[in-house]
């Protein structure tokens, strides 16, 4: 892999990105806070007067506070959909609590005396509140401002799931991507506002009675113009939208790369690839940038736009072994084999929809896989010994060991065990090399970039052959690892760009060439 | 000019916070409500600026009942000093001033006039501070400025609800001194809450004794020492009855019973014409030289012995009297 470029430059590079992240991450925590005055303020001033509804009030606020934020932008999203509304709904819900209890306990603790005697001189009860009750409650108020506004600056990076953008697009991209210096690019803004706001409340705070005045009338308008903040990197961009994930983002097998080989360049948000599907599914997105053999793409109609300048290394996928235990059981090799060149995009798609999307259990879908296709015999129940199969957490792994574990069950005296959802590759290959399992099905493009980091040279050699690619690191693995690669089973997990069938249809649009054409002309 | 009407008001536990309370006070007049505490007294006050609403019977101000005005105009009307002065702490002293002046829409110049005014009365100086903070007081000043604020729009109505309640004894002589030679409480009606025994009969040209919701009795100072209606009322006073009757009986009661023979010309210091024999006493003692006191267009002096004598046989006459006579 690349070197990567220290901090400063990193900031360099990306500071039109960083400008705009954190922009819409002041917008999105103002707006937020902004509505949260706007009905936290007159709902605290309620209660004050109703005091039977106190209780209700604050109660309901506080177990808003305490729902867990990345569940509650969840929550939002059935209701709302992605981006910015249901984030600045979720970030409305968390500044409320401590608006309207501070303003509640802010005007019960103006002393009674003042109040009797602005009564008994013959204040009507709005001069009361505007004259004495507010002004007299203003820091307590503005104190529970200030901790609603650092709560927001904090649950703000994660609008950065569901499509609002801010300063989270940095800190998830850079952790998806070990990348050190886009996390602290995304940190430490994220850090300097919270500070930042915080230093200027309490500011606004300590002035002294006749400034409060003052500031009453300007909080509003300054409020506004933050909010503002969030419309103004909206305003540029292209007629479709595409919504990326944060490790693609990053990538040069990603959104880098669709950049410089493609040129395309178009509007784009981030996006937590568990929403993604779904939101262009429901046309929130035009583009998203999908694994193509997700169960998804055919639960949501969508299609898988052709690399036709090959961006995307190949990910095809084989089970690696280790060579010790192909030499101790000659007879596993040829049981796992069964699977070769079986397997093509269409079927592990449809395989994953059915585990994904229809929530059945991966092996019962293994099973009626290898039954369909006449591979299935009875488990021997041998034993001669045990294999143990491993699978990453996510999608495909889970259907590939199962069915490995019948063919080697019923094909060997072996007895298979399976050992799926071991985090991601860095930890499934450190338990092959370990010995903790024997085998797993892994990626051709993942060993070269992510286990070999080949150099940028060999790389690009490589890239766009796929047999190139499965012979560099076959012979990689052997070399470094003793680790055999056996043939692949026939599907390519990689990552594509997808569109809704229908607008791909009617736009014409086949290829990620198409694509850039038609932005071009729109 | 201030009436009650068979006023009751019971607490939400149903038990009577005031029972049957009439009185009236006329313009120009003083009435202290004197009780201990829970004695109704300070309930009584504030029905009066609707602070609080009565179950049954009629108040009213200036002849008009007070139901009949729009509340927050009548309050506007009614001048109001609290125990605690109830000063905004967001108002310089000045606003605080000029609140029930800026509440009726009076214009800038005449309220900062009006606040002025008042300031230089109260013996708080404008150049210091106008521009003050009520923290920046002192307990005295700070009551001070309470009492400017409720005579800000030249009510004709002042209530009190102990007023110079939280001052030490020290500043409490001394604002109420200036409280009762202030001259722009002479044409109001006044009424003003405490339990202050010495403080009710220096001020009040009438008290309404108070107990348990229900008024003992009322009258002059002297009515409540030398015809008292009732046990209460006797045993109220008995702890500081001497000092409280030498203060209650003015020299003009019992300047006939003193001795003549002690006529001059000119001489220093002449008593005021409504000095009691308190007063006299005092000067006496800590001038150490006889007073005068004017009478009759004679200046007559007066010692102490003279003095004990004549007074001694002043309550001698109004015991043989009968108790209601009518006295000072």
């Amino acid at each position: 892999m690349e070197d990567q470029p220290g901090f400063p430059e990193f900031v360099q590079q990306q500071a039109g990105k960083l400008l705009e992240q954190t922009l819409q991450h002041i917008g999105l925590t103002f707006i937020s806070l902004l509505i949260a005055v706007v009905i936290g303020v007159p709902l605290g001033i309620l209660i004050t007067r109703r005091k039977k509804l106190a209780g209700s009030i604050l109660g309901i606020a506080g177990v808003l506070q305490t729902i867990p934020s990345i569940a509650l932008l969840g929550f939002m999203i059935p209701l709302l959909g992605i981006g910015a509304k249901p984030a600045i709904v979720a970030l409305f819900l968390y500044a409320l609590l401590p608006i309207i209890r501070n303003t509640y306990t802010g005007i019960l603790q103006v002393d009674p005396t003042v109040i009797d005697a602005a009564t008994g001189m013959g204040m009507s009860q709005r001069q009361l509140l505007l004259k004495v009750q507010l002004p007299l409650a203003m820091p307590v108020i503005l104190a529970g401002i200030r901790t609603a506004t650092v709560i927001n600056v904090g649950v703000a990076t994660l609008a950065a799931y569901i499509a609002a953008g801010g300063l989270g697009e940095f800190i998830f991209g850079g952790i998806a991507l070990n990348n050190t210096n886009m996390i602290l690019a995304g940190a430490i803004p994220a850090a300097l506002l919270a500070i930042l706001f915080d230093a200027g409340v309490a500011r606004l705070q300590k002035l002294r009675m006749r400034s409060v005045k003052t500031a009453l009338y300007i909080l509003p308008f300054l409020l506004l113009i933050l909010s503002s903040f969030y419309l103004i990197p909206a305003a540029y961009g292209s007629s479709l939208v595409a919504g990326f994930t944060p490790e693609f983002m990053g990538r040069k097998d990603g959104n880098l790369g669709l950049k410089q080989v493609y040129g395309l360049n178009m509007r784009t948000v981030v996006i937590s690839d568990m929403i993604m599907y779904k939101a262009a599914y429901e046309k929130t997105l035009d583009v998203i940038s999908g694994s193509s053999t997700d169960g998804r793409v055919k639960a949501f109609d969508l299609q898988v736009l052709e690399d036709d300048k090959h961006i995307f290394p190949p990910y095809y996928a084989a089970p690696i072994v280790r060579q010790a235990t192909l030499d101790k059981y000659p007879e596993l090799a040829p049981a796992l084999n069964k699977l070769s060149g079986i397997i093509n995009d269409s079927v592990m798609t449809e395989l994953n929809y059915r585990v994904d999307h229809l929530k059945q259990d991966p092996a019962l879908v293994a099973g009626d896989f290898l039954k369909a296709k006449g591979l299935l015999q009875p488990a021997r129940k041998g034993a001669k010994g045990t294999v143990v199969i491993g699978a990453k957490i996510f999608g495909d792994g889970y259907i590939l060991a199962n069915m490995y574990k019948l063919l080697v069950n019923g094909y060997t005296d072996l007895e298979a065990v399976t050992k799926t959802g071991l985090g991601g590759t860095k930890i499934c290959f450190d338990a092959l090399t370990n010995g903790q399992i024997d085998l797993y099905p892994e990626y051709t493009g993942t060993g070269l970039l992510v286990i070999l980091q080949a150099d940028k040279s060999v790389i690009d050699t490589l890239i766009a052959d796929k047999q190139k690619v499965y012979d560099y690191v076959s012979e990689a693995f052997m070399q470094q690892y003793q680790i055999r690669w056996l043939p692949p089973i026939g599907f390519n997990n990689t990552y594509a760009l997808m569109m809704r069938k229908q607008q791909a249809t009617e736009l014409h649009i086949t290829s990620i060439s198409d694509l850039k054409e038609y932005l071009q002309h729109h | 000019m201030i009436k009650l009407e068979r006023v009751n008001k019971s607490f939400q536990n149903g038990k009577p916070a005031v029972s049957d309370v009439s009185f009236e006070v006329n313009t120009g007049e003083t009435l202290v409500l004197l009780g201990t505490s829970g004695s109704g007294k300070t309930t009584t006050l504030r029905m009066i600026n609707r602070l609080i609403a009565p179950d049954s019977g009629k108040i009213y101000v200036n002849g008009e009942a007070v139901t009949t005005q729009e509340t927050t105009a009548l309050r506007r009307n009614i001048g109001y000093v609290l125990q605690d002065n109830g000063l905004f702490p967001h108002y310089t002293v000045a606003e605080n001033i000029g609140i029930v002046p800026g509440l009726l829409k009076w214009d800038k110049k005449r309220i900062e006039e009006r606040t002025r005014a008042l300031m230089e009365k109260l013996h708080l100086p404008a150049a210091e501070y106008y521009d003050a903070y009520p923290q920046q007081l002192s307990g005295g000043q700070q009551q001070r400025v309470g009492l400017a604020r409720a005579l800000a729009a030249d009510p004709p109505v002042l209530l009190m609800d102990e007023p110079f309640g939280a001052l030490d004894p020290v500043t409490r002589a001394s604002v109420r001194k200036e409280f009762r030679s202030l001259d722009e409480i002479s044409n109001k009606t006044v009424i003003m809450v405490t339990h202050d025994v010495q403080e009710a009969f220096q001020l009040g040209d009438r008290i309404c004794l108070m107990d348990k919701g229900t008024i003992q009795q009322t009258g002059t100072p002297a009515e409540l020492l030398f015809s008292p209606a009732n046990e209460f009322v006797i045993n109220f006073f008995q702890e500081q009855r001497l000092l409280l009757e030498l203060n209650a009986v003015r020299l003009s009661a019992i300047c006939t019973l003193l001795p003549t023979d002690h006529v001059v010309e000119k001489a220093s210091p002449i008593l005021p014409e409504d000095a009691s024999c308190w007063d006299a006493l005092e000067q006496m003692t800590t001038l150490a030289v006889p007073v005068y006191y004017s009478f009759d267009d004679k200046l007559i002096r007066i010692d102490s012995a003279a003095l004990m004598q004549a007074f001694t046989q002043y309550k001698q006459t109004i015991s043989s009297n009968g108790r209601s006579t009518r006295l000072s």
